[in-house]
């Protein structure tokens, strides 16, 4: 009420396992908004969600989740929904069964947890199936019922470790439009993935994590900006690509054209932004028909590439 | 607080109730769909299904009379049952005496050193020596003797001493040329008769025989019952000698002065028999159904209750069921969505147990209201329903619902300290319960069973069967002093956890006291093991 402390605050946390380091002197605040937790596997986002979660002790400096040492105390976990990376639930449960058995864990009574039970699945779409055994459910519906879990108590922090892992394509656009929904409810949404356009996706916030070691937290615009000033390669696949080169090779952006395979042209610019902007044009007007365009250096690995670079 | 008016600095061990109700229910739900969970359960029934089979069949036995001192029996194969031959003083060990049967009566006898070396007259003779015979009886065929001389085949005599210079058989004579016989053997003849030195002949009469009708071997069975009733104490009368086999040798085996009788000691209040003093062969045989069926009864329920309730479902239910409480969760990854709710893993542990001992006591308690049931149906006595077998089977349910709690939690805290070869530690620790148990039963006073589970729990039951049938002690007296072999030696002894009060309400609640704090005590290791647990 009177002092507001934020929702996350991790301090030079580190974890080690033996003689493997899980993450490295980390500091981080977050309160309010979707953020994205990005990194590859092994990055240590599941460490950091452990330790968020009182799961594992760090090794050196704290974690506070609404000011509470989650290791001792349990108590922060009422205002905390976490979705987990496992994949085995019960299966022999109907998804409103687990999900109100759960709600009791909050205190619910049976029918306050039915009730919201009953509220959330809808809210994750799985009110039609909420009968079913979660045995038979897709890959997509069982991340949906594990975040309805964690959404049935109005948690104001929300913690998914990887919610759009295996999913296919309708779960996953309909997973994002829950945690962007989430953030614009005005939760504090943490949401870990290691793929760059999943994240795009739902948010610009974002943390990167590589090698247990934090190397960004911002908006990923800006530091998706400091990446645009670099070589970067734009991909189309196109009916004549070399009709589409002569257009491009003209344009200020543009320093070189390249024709990987048949049908493809390979742009490279210095400025992706600037790239992106000419091309809708540039396309018009040469009339030739373009099926896609990729920017195969959009990716975690290249910015990570970068930023490693750049940091070294 | 927050804007939601919640309070963080709020316990979270708040709601218990409903956070109880959920995980218990989860757990329960969890075993119920589990196949080991349906097998071990079933085999549970299973076995006393099969218990109770044997009961009913052994209950007919039981009641079927008893030969307890064997004297139906006829060992000489002479149709004369032993009880029969003791009352007419012939030996069931020798097919020739039997109740009517003559018997012999010697006269004399000449030695192997006597001087004095012939005899005569007219007798029934056993010996060797030179016979010169007035008459011999050809015929006789003796009293069921054997070695009677037979007549139809004499040879001649060889020359030289007989039996000195040549051997001839026992049973056997031979001729000389004068007409006189040397004769080795039994037989009736009138005559002199010449022993040489070294030989021995003694002679006599045969009494007459007369027909005596043989006692069937029904008689001899329930012949001496215990002419006390069983129930009340003080109308214990004068135990009397009913098949008159005592009386016969007027046996005071107690040195009260009076033959065959029975002291019965009671305690102080004069309530409980404490010693019972028998003259040998007083009721040594009572009837079946008086004692002996209750009290079969009685060692069914209490070793059915030990070896079957407390010692192996005590010890294979938390086995199955207990040791992967936890440890099942964490392996599998879905205690991360139990953890990530405000609830305390202590809390959580205590929950999952509650969880299993409402699955398995319940189990338990219909278990043992079943057995309890039927076996009341068929069980001696005249109620159709003995109401005061049921307070037994609810100690035996309550021992082992508590032996359950205590091997859950400890199952349970070693899956949660060693996974991996936690199954190993249970099914060594259940091999050490059950030599203790057994160590229990046989040996109540030694101490180191005291450091087992089922020892209390064994002990429990031993202090609710004095409780509920406090005549149990009588009855083990009388089975021993009367020879009445029921096993209820072996299965029940009175409990020895009294604090020197001897009485069996304070065994009992020593023996819940100390179940209930090895269960805690297990608790909260598990606890404080889990509590500082990291989670991959």
């Amino acid at each position: 009420m009177s002092q507001k402390t934020p929702a996350v605050v991790v301090d030079q946390v580190s974890k080690w396992y033996d003689q493997v380091i899980g993450l490295n002197d980390v500091s981080l605040a977050i309160d309010g908004g979707v953020t994205g937790v990005l990194g590859p596997n092994g990055a240590g986002k599941s460490t950091l969600f452990k330790l968020l979660m009182g799961r594992l002790k760090p090794s050196q400096g704290s974690v506070k989740l609404f000011g509470e040492d989650p290791w001792v105390n349990p108590s922060p976990y009422r205002r905390i929904g976490y979705v987990c990376e496992t994949e085995r639930m019960y299966d022999w449960m109907t998804a409103l069964d687990f999900v109100s058995t759960l709600a009791r864990l909050h205190g619910m009574t049976r029918e306050e947890a039915t009730a919201r039970a009953e509220h959330v699945l809808d809210f994750v779409g799985l009110s039609d199936v909420q009968n079913k055994e979660i045995g038979k459910y897709s890959k997509g519906m069982r991340q949906r019922v594990k975040i309805a879990h964690a959404l049935v108590h109005d948690p104001d922090l929300i913690i998914l470790d990887e919610p759009l892992h295996g999913c296919d394509p309708i779960a996953r656009t309909s997973i994002m439009s829950v945690i962007r929904e989430l953030g614009t409810q005005g939760k504090t949404v943490l949401v870990s993935s290691h793929i760059l356009e999943e994240i795009e996706r739902i948010t610009e916030q974002i943390v990167i994590l590589n090698e247990g070691r934090l190397l960004a937290l911002g908006n990923l615009h800006a530091i998706r900006g400091l990446l645009d000033k670099h070589p970067h390669r734009i991909l189309l696949t196109c009916e004549d690509p070399r009709k589409l080169a002569r257009r491009f090779i003209v344009e200020n952006p543009v320093y070189g054209v390249r024709f990987p395979n048949e049908g493809q042209l390979e742009i490279q610019t210095n400025d992706l932004s600037a790239a992106h902007s000419i091309l809708p044009r540039v396309i018009t007007d040469s009339g030739v028909l373009v099926e896609s365009i990729d920017n195969p250096d959009d990716n975690l690995e290249a910015l990570l590439g970068y930023l490693i670079g750049g940091s070294s | 607080m927050d804007e939601k008016g919640r309070s963080l600095a709020q316990s979270v061990w708040t709601r218990m109730d409903r956070k109880a109700g959920a995980i218990t229910e989860l757990t329960i739900r969890q075993l119920r769909h589990r196949v080991s969970t349906w097998v071990v359960l079933s085999v549970g029934a299973l076995v006393m299904a099969l218990l109770l089979a044997f009961y009913i069949d052994n209950i007919r036995d039981e009641f079927e009379p008893i030969d307890n001192d064997g004297d139906s029996e006829d060992q000489d194969n002479d149709g004369y049952p032993r009880g029969q031959e003791e009352k007419f003083g012939t030996s069931d060990w020798d097919g020739e005496e039997y109740p009517g049967s003559g018997y012999y009566i010697g006269i004399g006898e000449i030695d192997w050193n006597d001087d004095s070396r012939i005899h005569s007259g007219n007798h029934t003779w056993e010996g060797s020596g030179y016979l010169d015979a007035e008459w011999i009886d050809v015929d006789y065929s003796g009293n069921r003797w054997s070695g009677i001389v037979d007549w139809g085949d004499v040879d001649s005599c060889d020359d030289g001493e007989p039996l000195e210079d040549w051997w001839m058989g026992w049973g056997s004579a031979c001729i000389y040329e004068d007409n006189s016989y040397f004769v080795n053997g039994r037989f009736k003849a009138s005559g002199s008769v010449n022993v040489p030195e070294m030989q021995y002949m003694e002679w006599g009469y045969f009494t007459l025989e007369e027909f005596v009708e043989p006692d069937p071997a029904s008689m001899y069975i329930d012949e001496d019952g215990i002419d006390w009733d069983g129930i009340d104490v003080n109308e214990i009368g004068i135990e009397v000698d009913d098949d008159g086999d005592c009386l016969a040798i007027q046996n005071d085996d107690n040195r009260n002065g009076i033959p065959c009788d029975v002291i019965w000691i009671l305690d102080a209040d004069g309530d409980e028999i404490i010693e019972i003093r028998a003259d040998y062969n007083v009721n040594e045989d009572p009837a079946e159904s008086e004692f002996e069926g209750e009290m079969s009864h009685r060692t069914f329920i209490i070793g059915t209750g030990k070896m079957a309730f407390v010692l192996m479902l005590g010890i294979f239910i938390p086995l199955f069921l207990a040791l992967g409480l936890i440890r099942d969760e964490t392996e599998n990854g879905t205690l991360h969505y139990l953890l990530s709710k405000p609830i305390h893993r202590a809390e959580f542990i205590l929950y999952r147990l509650l969880g299993y001992l409402l699955l398995t006591g319940t189990y338990i308690l219909v278990l043992v209201l079943i057995m309890a049931f039927i076996t009341s149906l068929i069980a001696p006595g005249d109620g159709l329903v003995r109401l005061s077998d049921y307070p037994v089977w609810l100690g035996v349910g309550l021992a082992t619902i508590l032996v359950l709690a205590a091997y859950g939690a400890l199952y349970n805290t070693i899956g949660l300290i060693a996974p991996k070869y936690g199954v190993y530690f249970c099914i060594i620790l259940g091999i050490w319960e059950f030599i203790m148990g057994m160590f229990t039963m046989t040996l109540p006073s030694s101490t180191v069973p005291m450091l087992s589970v089922s020892h209390w729990a064994l002990q429990l039951i031993d202090a609710v069967v004095l409780i509920a049938w406090p005549d149990t002690l009588q009855y083990a007296l009388i089975s021993d002093v009367f020879g009445m072999d029921s096993g209820l030696h072996f299965f029940w002894a009175p409990p020895e956890h009294t604090l020197e009060t001897q009485s069996p309400v304070v065994a009992l609640l020593v023996s819940c006291t100390v179940l209930v704090m090895i269960t805690l005590l297990m608790i909260a290791i598990g606890q404080s093991s889990f509590k500082n647990r990291e989670i991959m």
